[in-house]
């Protein structure tokens, strides 16, 4: 029968794969490192003491499966070049351009600062309880979410991240078509 | 209040409408891009794996 710790822990599962996914980028690994997260867990509960913050605890311990995969995995894999997941997604709305631009735009910033504003803005995170997770002072754990905030407004109102060659190119390519919409008009407003 | 202060202050009031409207946009973009990850049931070899814990204590 599950006691209150595996209760506590079934019921945070799914702020757990937010997070794995805000870390990596990729959805297959967020179940792997949520399931890796669990496990260190389930061995590590007696060390958890009843009745102090288990969010923060459990968040705590998969950032930090994280980052140690991260860094065994780093010899052979540079994590931040693996396309995300994230821009595979397909909103049946109408702004699902500006949706995709925003998952480009996340998976273009670094991992912490996308961790910090998805627990802060997403799952109502405190900055105090960021800061646990994260092992910073809490101004540490506001600038991250602050950062990633600002960085993303400003991609957003028009400013294009640095290195993003497909956006470029589809920027002139835009251009290319207007220009070419625009001759033909001249040409059909002359009577061509 | 000086002309360049209540410009500045109507810029202010701008920016924070910007803001604003910007963090809404933000909350609900990211509730699109993982809401779904949220609510997926959760996978069978998980769940053995919490009752495998289960067993061990």
């Amino acid at each position: 029968m599950a006691d209150i710790f595996q209760n506590q822990l079934i019921d945070i599962l799914p702020k757990l794969r937010v997070q794995a996914l805000a870390l990596t980028r990729n959805r297959t690994r967020a179940e792997d490192l949520v399931q890796d997260a669990v496990c260190n867990a389930l061995k590590a509960r007696d060390s958890f003491i009843p009745g102090t913050n288990f969010a923060a605890w459990m968040h705590r311990i998969l950032r930090n499966r994280f980052i140690s995969d991260l860094r065994r995995h780093r010899a052979t894999t540079d994590i931040d070049t693996l396309p995300g997941d994230l821009l595979a997604t397909k909103p049946d709305h109408e702004d699902r351009l500006a949706i995709k631009d925003l998952a480009h735009g996340l998976a273009q910033l670094p991992s912490d600062q996308r961790e910090a504003l998805v627990l802060v803005v997403l799952q109502g995170m405190s900055y105090q309880e960021l800061a646990e997770v994260s092992g910073c002072a809490v101004g540490t754990a506001k600038s991250r979410v602050f950062r990633a905030r600002r960085q993303l407004q400003t991609w957003m109102m028009g400013e294009l991240p640095e290195d993003d060659r497909l956006r470029e190119e589809a920027a002139a390519l835009r251009r290319r078509l207007e220009r070419t919409g625009a001759r033909k008009s001249e040409e059909v407003g002359k009577g061509v | 209040m000086s002309a360049r202060n209540r410009k500045s202050g109507s810029k202010g009031k701008k920016d924070r409408q910007e803001d604003d409207a910007f963090d809404i946009w933000l909350r609900r973009g990211l509730h699109q891009l993982f809401d779904d990850v949220v609510n997926e049931p959760i996978p069978e070899d998980l769940l053995k794996l919490l009752e495998d814990g289960d067993d061990d204590t």
